[in-house]
């Protein structure tokens, strides 16, 4: 393995601002699409109207910096344990959706939420095995 | 719930877990090698077009089917890329990374069922 950057290069920090760019980008998208949804429209399904939105090209423009780091990502950390705690993110867009844009989440939901979380923490020991190698 | 759609819902998840696979394999060879060595382009240009597929594969299957009937087979892909990533990458995949993935793709099924 070879030797790992610290500070902005480390690559979980790198993995966390992949995870926190998707969840942004989701939350603008969401945002920007209702604001320019006109179902009316012919084209509505195509989402060509939601180009219209500033927040939509904030969303796109963290899409392209979470794929950046993602690369970055792969290049330190093998697949079988970034992909799992990238999905951490499924957990992060529905209570994103719940505490700023007041969706609702079901019992099911929540039950889903507490499985990946507990999943995450079953992954922290290889991980942190992994890291004594790096 | 045709045939024909599990069909497209496959190859959508086949081309997915093959984007990440080649982008993961490009990442390695990218750390010994410059990045314009054939290799390396062809490798991360695969990974592109596979995802471009599998997102287009999605956008048409989401004119369709609801979100949260398409979203707990991408809970599916955790398990396929954890198993592939150690068939093909030759990555160690140890029972405890297993048992996460598994729950981690039972409960993102769960969130995205309800």
């Amino acid at each position: 393995m070879r030797d790992r950057p610290s500070g902005f290069f480390n690559p979980w920090f790198q993995l966390a601002l992949s995870v926190i760019c998707v969840l942004a980008s989701e939350l603008l998208l969401k945002r920007g699409a209702s604001d320019t949804a006109n179902p009316a429209s012919a084209w509505s399904w195509t989402g060509i109207s939601g180009l219209a939105s500033p927040l939509v090209w904030w969303a796109i423009g963290l899409i392209i910096i979470s794929f950046l780091s993602w690369l970055y990502v792969l290049r330190y950390i093998p697949l079988t344990i970034a992909f799992p705690m990238s999905r951490v993110v499924d957990v992060l867009v529905p209570l994103g959706c719940w505490i700023f844009l007041g969706e609702v989440i079901s019992a099911r939901r929540w039950v889903g939420i507490a499985l990946v979380i507990i999943g995450l923490a079953v992954l922290a020991k290889p991980v942190a095995r992994f890291e004594e190698r790096l | 719930m045709t045939f024909f759609s599990l069909t497209l819902i496959l190859i959508a998840l086949i081309t997915f877990v093959a984007g990440q696979l080649f982008l993961k394999r490009a990442m390695e060879f990218a750390g010994r090698s410059s990045f314009r060595n054939p290799r390396f382009i062809w490798l991360v240009s695969a990974g592109i077009y596979s995802m471009a597929i599998s997102f287009f594969l999605t956008l048409g299957l989401l004119q369709h089917f609801d979100l949260s009937y398409l979203y707990p087979f991408q809970g599916l892909s955790i398990i396929i890329i954890s198993l592939l990533a150690a068939i093909v990458l030759k990555e160690k995949l140890t029972l405890q990374l297993a048992i996460g993935a598994l729950l981690i793709s039972a409960g993102v099924a769960l969130v995205s069922l309800s």
